[in-house]
């Protein structure tokens, strides 16, 4: 009889034991049915957002100012002066937005349409292939690897002043070809190297170049390269040396063996002196262009002139970026920069200015510039060409506004 | 000979120039360790600035700073290992 009555209690305890046990099991599946879910819809969610090989990004700068500029020109012992005024500083004025596609991390297009003074250009547009370390091969239209300037510094965002140095930039192609670029390191120092062949410049009636042209005037490719050496384990000095080598004249003209050959020398030494910043950046341009003979468009005879061109600039700035307030916003500039064109040309001109400028950084990539700049240009031209124009001298004030997008 | 060794020697002097950084690049396994062990924000403070500000990393993603670490690194002709620590610190 006890062991009927115990019988009854052990059957009814597993009973209830095995009855715990599957609603436990029942809430448990439950349970992590639920989790299952809110994981897969996470995991949809993750998918959905998951970055492919390709990116797209929309970049771009814009600059935008104020210019007041009071000129004075002195021919023949006359003296005529002029003010102008303008808004925007039409002479700086750009909107640039920046396309970028990446293919993976080895192909990357590309393209800055510009509207500026010019009205609307492109600023470059290129496929570049990243082979292998220190390898980086280029097609496409793009700025030639000459100097330091036009490359690297001449956005508004960038550069520490309202103008650009005269005639550094301008010496500097944009041009269809194709380059090859890279850098490395060996013991403490860097170097990097940019080599690129294109169409070329071509030689204006009056003596000038122009260039990025899509169609070759002659078989001959331009050659430009640049070589930069960084000595110092910081990276904080830039010395560059380049050269650009290409025939200039129409094929089937008297012209068409008239070679051009150019040098820059370039330097960029950025080192914080605690709580200073200190920014140093300077680039010497030399251009020859085989002597020929150019026709006077007045009367259509033929002159002849030394074709040599230099262009300079220095330039200095300081910003305390150790301190903790406001101040290390402010960077103060200075620049001093000289644009010596053919004597006895059309166009013949020895020209010096210098500039100071304040800065007031907003963030890392928007900056607000006070700028004052005085030039003085004495004419070289041809006096028997009817090309001489004296003596001027122009003393401008700049506000200007840049940002990177 | 002579007068095309004079009228084209600063190219030869380039050429010149350019056959040893093309020995140096492939001699490029003798970068020093103090160089080779610089971090990302190391490399960020000192190549950045050559040229502009350095960058605040919360200004793009991830995918956005690979996509500028590229186009960079043809402007500054930073080595790959570099626009990689730079590009890795800037995504933090």
């Amino acid at each position: 009889m006890r062991n009927t009555a115990f019988s009854r209690k052990a059957l009814f305890l597993l009973g209830g034991m095995v009855l715990a046990s599957a609603t436990l099991l029942a809430q448990q599946t439950v349970v992590d049915s639920s989790l299952l879910d809110r994981v897969d819809e996470l995991e949809r969610q993750v998918a959905y957002k998951k970055p492919g090989e390709d990116h797209f990004l929309l970049a771009g700068l814009a600059t935008m100012g104020f210019v007041a500029s009071r000129s004075t020109n002195t021919l023949n012992g006359v003296s005529t002066v002029s003010k102008t005024n303008s808004f925007p500083d039409g002479d700086h004025y750009e909107f640039s937005p920046m396309l970028l596609w990446r293919h993976g991390k080895k192909f990357l297009m590309e393209f800055e349409p510009s509207f500026s003074d010019n009205g609307l250009g492109v600023n470059w547009a290129d496929v570049s292939y990243f082979a292998a370390p220190g390898l980086i091969i280029r097609a496409g239209y793009f700025v030639l690897p000459y100097g330091m300037y036009a490359k690297r510094l001449a956005a508004g965002w960038i550069d520490k002043l309202p103008t650009d140095p005269m005639g550094v930039a301008d010496m500097t192609p944009t041009d269809y070809g194709l380059e090859v670029e890279g850098g490395f390191g060996f013991g403490t120092m860097k170097m990097n190297y940019d080599l690129a062949l294109t169409n070329g410049n071509q030689l204006n009636p009056d003596g000038t170049l122009s260039s990025g042209n899509l169609a070759d005037n002659n078989n001959n490719k331009t050659i430009t390269g640049r070589i930069g050496l960084l000595p110092l384990l910081n990276s904080s000095l830039e010395l560059g040396v380049s050269g650009m080598f290409g025939k200039l004249g129409n094929q089937g003209t008297p012209q068409q063996n008239l070679m051009g050959r150019s040098y820059a020398f370039d330097l960029n030494y950025v080192k914080t002196f605690n709580p200073i910043l200190v920014n140093i950046k300077s680039q010497y341009n030399i251009q020859d262009i085989d002597k020929t003979s150019y026709i006077n468009p007045a009367d259509q005879s033929g002159y002849t002139f030394n074709n040599h061109t230099t262009a300079f600039f220095a330039q200095a700035s300081l910003r305390p970026t150790g301190l903790q307030n406001w101040v290390k916003n402010l960077e103060l500039a200075g620049r001093y920069g000289t644009f010596n064109t053919p004597k006895e040309s059309l166009i013949g001109s020895n020209q010096d200015s210098w500039g100071v400028g304040l800065d007031y950084w907003l963030s890392w990539r928007t900056v607000f510039k006070v700028g004052y700049e005085s030039y003085t240009g004495n004419s070289t031209a041809s006096k028997p060409l009817g090309a001489y124009t004296g003596k001027t001298t122009t003393n401008s004030f700049f506000v200007q506004f840049a940002i990177q997008l | 000979m002579k007068k095309i060794l004079l009228r084209y020697r600063f190219g030869l002097i380039l050429l010149g120039l350019g056959s040893l950084v093309a020995v140096g690049g492939l001699d490029s396994c003798k970068v020093s360790e103090k160089a080779s062990m610089k971090t990302g924000a190391q490399l960020w403070a000192e190549n950045c600035q050559r040229c502009h500000n350095t960058p605040s990393p919360s200004t793009f993603s991830h995918e956005q700073w690979e996509t500028i670490g590229m186009h960079m690194q043809s402007r500054a002709l930073i080595t790959d290992a570099e626009r990689d620590k730079i590009v890795a610190f800037l995504s933090q």
